[in-house]
Order: C-alpha cells, then sequence, then structure tokens
C-alpha cells in the first residue's frame, strides 16, 4: 500500500474516542481559543490606552517585539516547575502537566501580535476625528471607546487573527507535557517511528491554521468598517 | 599537541626516533566517532576519542546525531565510523533476542553486526537500563523496593514516561505482560529527561521511566525499583565500529579503547552523567577528568 493510501487509511480509522482526531481537535481548539482570549484580556486594555495617549508607543511596541523572541518550547520548559507548584495549591486547577503549561506559552505567544495590532490600529486614527469627538464633549475614555476602538477594528482583528493562527499552528508542543491536542500525533508519531500518524497530524494542523486564518479574514470583511488589512 | 606533532612527524618519516614509541600507534584513516542524542551519549563518545589520540589515532567528533534510526544508516554508509552503544537495545533493533545474559547478548550482537559490516569491541561493565522509579516518599507509602511491589496498587499510580512507551516490550507493554501491572494513566513525557524529572519530583506522576545510570535519581533521593521478574535485558555500553576501519587497525583499536571500557562500571557512568546533568559540566571536560585520573 502506498503512503498516501496508508494516510487516507489512518483517517478513516481514527476519527472516534478519547484519542481519535475529533476529540484531539476539540482539545486542540480549547487550549487554542482559551490562551488567546487570555492574551486579548491581557494585552487590549494596556495597548489601547498607551496608543490613545501617544506616549510610550515605541516602547511598548518594542517590548512586545521583544516578547516575540521567546521560544514558545523555552516557556512551556520553564514554566513546568511553576505551573506544576500552583497546580499543589489551587484547588481549581487539578494538574500541572498538560492544558495549563501549554496555555501559558500559548498566552505569551499571543500577546505580541495582539498588543501591536491594537497600538497600531488606535495610533494611525485620524487626529481630526478624534479631535471632532474631543469638540462634541467626549472624555478619554469615551474617545477610545467610541471612536478610536472601532475605527480600529480592521486592524485589531488583524491582529488576533495572526495571534490566533500563529496558536493554532504551535500548541502542538503541548504534546511535549503530555496535553492532548493534534500534536499528540505528531509528537507520538515521531518517537513510535510511525511516519504516516505524523503525516497526518501535521495535515490537520495545517488545515486548521488555514481554515482559521480564512475564517478571521470573511469575518473581517463583515465588519461595518470593512477594509482587510493584511499585516 | 606535542603527541600530534610526534605522530604526523612519524607519518612524513621526519623524526625516526619517536616512531619506535610502542605506546604510539601512528597515523591511520581519521576515526569519525559519533553519539545519540542524551548527555550519557556524548561523554562516553569523548571519553573514546580521548583514548584513540592518546594513542596517536586521529579523531574526528560528530556528536550529538540523533537516535539509533538515523546512526545505523550513517555507520553502514561511512559518514561516521564508532559510537557507543548499548547490547541489549541495539540487538532489539537488529531483530535479535536480547536477555539478560551479558556474554551472549554481546556474543549475538557480534554476530548480527557482522552480517552489516560492523562489529563491536569488548565490552564494559558499565550497564544502562531502562529503569522504574518513584519518589522516597511513594516508597515508604506503599511499601516499594521491587517492580513487582507495585501489584494491586498500580491502579491508583500514575506512570509516565517518553511517548514511545506504550508501544515498547521494554517499557508498558513489557510491565503489563511480564509484571502484569495496568496504571490508572500514562503520561507521555520525554526520554528519561528534565520534564519526566520535574513531573515525578513535583508529584504529577507517582512512576517514572529514568535511566539506571541516571545521576539524578540517587541526587534526588528517588528510588529505583529493582527489576526482578528481568524485564530488561543485559544494556552494557559497548563501542560499536565500522568493520574497514577496525580491519585498518587491526589489534590496535581494541588496545586503545578496551582499557577504558574494562574501567568504565556503572558507578563510574553515574557518577559521570552526575556531574553533567546535575552540575552542569560540559560532557568534554568531564570525559577528560576521568581519563587523566583513570588510564
Amino acid at each position: 500500500m502506498d503512503f498516501l493510501s496508508e494516510v487516507l487509511d489512518w483517517f478513516a480509522n481514527n476519527w472516534d474516542g478519547s484519542a481519535g482526531y475529533v476529540a484531539r481537535l476539540a482539545e486542540h481548539l480549547n487550549v487554542s481559543a482559551v490562551s488567546v482570549v487570555i492574551a486579548a484580556g491581557l494585552a487590549i486594555p494596556p495597548a489601547a490606552w498607551i496608543g490613545h495617549r501617544g506616549k510610550g508607543a515605541v516602547l511598548g511596541a518594542s517590548l512586545a517585539n521583544l516578547g516575540r523572541a521567546i521560544p514558545s518550547f523555552g516557556i512551556v520548559a520553564l514554566s513546568l516547575p511553576v505551573t506544576i507548584w500552583l497546580a499543589k495549591r489551587l484547588p481549581f486547577i487539578d494538574s500541572g502537566l498538560g492544558f495549563f503549561p501549554t496555555a501559558v506559552a500559548m498566552v505569551a505567544l499571543a500577546i505580541p501580535p495582539i498588543f501591536l495590532g491594537v497600538l497600531t490600529g488606535v495610533r494611525e486614527v485620524d487626529q481630526d476625528t478624534v479631535e471632532a469627538g474631543r469638540g462634541m464633549g467626549l472624555s478619554e475614555v469615551q474617545l477610545l471607546t467610541r471612536v478610536e476602538l472601532p475605527l480600529a477594528s480592521p486592524l485589531i482583528l488583524s491582529g488576533l487573527r495572526v495571534a490566533f493562527v500563529q496558536v493554532v499552528a504551535t500548541a502542538t508542543l503541548g504534546a511535549l507535557v503530555a496535553y492532548g491536542g493534534l500534536g499528540r500525533f505528531i509528537v507520538d508519531g515521531f518517537a513510535q517511528h510511525d511516519d504516516v500518524e505524523l503525516f497526518a497530524g501535521a495535515v490537520l494542523v495545517a488545515a486548521l491554521a488555514l481554515l482559521s486564518d480564512w475564517l478571521f479574514r470573511l469575518l473581517a470583511r463583515r465588519l461595518p468598517t470593512s477594509r482587510v488589512v493584511s499585516p | 599537541m606535542l603527541r600530534r606533532i610526534l605522530a604526523l612527524s612519524c607519518a612524513l618519516g621526519l623524526v625516526a626516533a619517536a616512531c619506535g614509541d610502542d605506546e604510539e600507534i601512528g597515523a591511520g584513516p581519521t576515526v569519525k566517532i559519533s553519539s545519540f542524542n542524551f548527555g550519557e551519549s556524548q561523554i562516553l563518545a569523548n571519553l573514546y576519542a580521548e583514548a584513540l589520540t592518546e594513542k596517536g589515532i586521529p579523531v574526528e567528533l560528530k556528536l550529538n546525531l540523533g537516535s539509533r534510526e538515523v546512526v545505523k544508516p550513517a555507520l553502514e554508509n561511512g559518514e561516521i565510523d564508532l559510537i557507543p552503544e548499548y547490547t541489549g537495545t541495539l540487538l532489539g533493533f537488529l531483530k535479535g533476542s536480547p536477555s539478560s545474559d551479558q556474554n551472549k547478548t554481546y556474543e549475538d550482537l557480534v554476530t548480527e553486526l557482522e552480517k552489516i559490516g560492523l562489529t563491536a569491541l569488548a565490552y564494559a561493565p558499565a550497564q544502562d537500563k531502562n529503569g522504574f522509579v518513584v519518589t522516597q516518599a511513594t516508597a515508604d507509602q506503599l511499601d516499594l523496593t521491587k517492580v513487582s511491589d507495585l501489584a494491586g496498587k498500580e491502579a491508583d499510580l500514575i506512570f509516565g514516561g517518553p511517548p514511545e512507551c506504550p508501544q515498547r516490550d521494554l517499557c508498558l507493554k513489557g510491565l503489563e505482560t511480564i509484571y502484569g501491572l495496568s496504571f490508572k494513566e500514562f503520561k507521555p513525557l520525554d526520554v528519561g529527561g528534565p520534564i519526566t524529572l520535574t513531573a515525578l519530583e513535583g508529584g504529577e506522576i507517582d512512576v517514572a521511566l529514568l535511566f539506571t545510570s541516571d545521576g539524578s535519581i540517587a541526587a534526588k533521593g528517588f528510588v529505583l525499583l529493582e527489576d526482578d521478574k528481568n524485564l530488561q535485558p543485559a544494556e552494557n555500553v559497548v563501542p560499536v565500529v565500522r568493520k574497514a576501519i577496525a580491519d585498518a587497525y587491526g589489534d590496535d583499536l581494541a588496545k586503545a579503547l578496551d582499557p577504558v571500557s574494562k574501567k568504565l562500571t556503572t558507578q563510574a557512568l553515574t557518577e559521570l552523567n552526575r556531574q553533567v546533568g546535575i552540575d552542569g559540566k560540559d560532557p568534554a571536560v568531564v570525559a577528560k577528568q576521568w581519563f587523566t585520573a583513570n588510564m
């Protein structure tokens, strides 16, 4: 049997059960979505405020870019002793392996593109528009939430899109610390010299990343301030 | 350096007096020494390199090549000439049947190696096997000293090891068939590396697969459970070398390397691993110090 038909065979036979690719896909999306939502919560408020004030923008952007230079596997490995320590003390976390260290690394990976998207988007809002809003008596917070953030939404969404696609492609690392997800097929396939499983896993991750990218672009086109922005 | 100059001079026939020295073997083909992608293998490769250099045999180090799947074709193609191996695992890899009998495993291995243009020099008393390890607290609480003590208690325990473990006879499969153990859960981690250690230390897993010569077992106060049903075969350290190189040097390779292997006990190897794994020393430095002190 040639390689391609073995791969097709794999897809036909490995979809169900807790180790099937449907369950792995759900785990993969779970850690990716949770991480990007947390990263957005952490990155959007400071980025929006710095963008609005205009001060410290260069410093903020530099710090965010610096964050991009840290390899995600390094974060997984470094955070492992910390997550294990925390899991023993926090009752709502049942394990310091798996989801928790994976999510820590994925949040760190997602922060820079989200931060930069918001910062750039807010800074690039036409100052005349902002001044007009100020003239109408809007407070600084109102200016940000009613004028700047809506106008910046294409760039903000673009940042979220880049973050999510990167996280989907990188969450495979979770398999190194006993998490499930699609990385399981790649890591186990490599360790067991099962090229079919490894290849199938890689195909699934690539397909999921491309699909997410496409969905985000579709969403961006439907925004009222529709203007698709590429990074 | 002086030895190298002497060896070179000898090869060019410049210094006649230096060539009579029976410690010096003189120039021949360069021996390309390689290692697997873990610390102990690099120490051993450096150790054998040290021994060859000492005898004036030119060496080139190509370390950290990868897994056995990468190493075997590299040996067969002559991209590398020598690598420190382990008798039982290599024999199993070559489809032979390793056992706990050290001599028989070694002899069967040599027979298999000859078929693919390779051979093995004398093996060391040092062994490095898959080991099943628990923390002192777990050992005390459940009264564990050997692997069979886990019987009847393992249904509540989490086992952590390399991702290939569930498929391997010397790992989970063997624990199930030979010892009749089935754990509550298996956590796929790394190959006896820092992730497994951290998980065991932090109580995320109860039983870990580590290597028996791993210096951190003693350093962290872990308990290595005795393999009382001999699941693991003999795993003596052995230099595997290309036949072409072995023939080119005749007995000289054995003269250089056998004394090193002979002195290499599991205890010595564990101590070398501890210096690299725990103290963070360089494998080459550790190998050189041991060689100077013992040879």
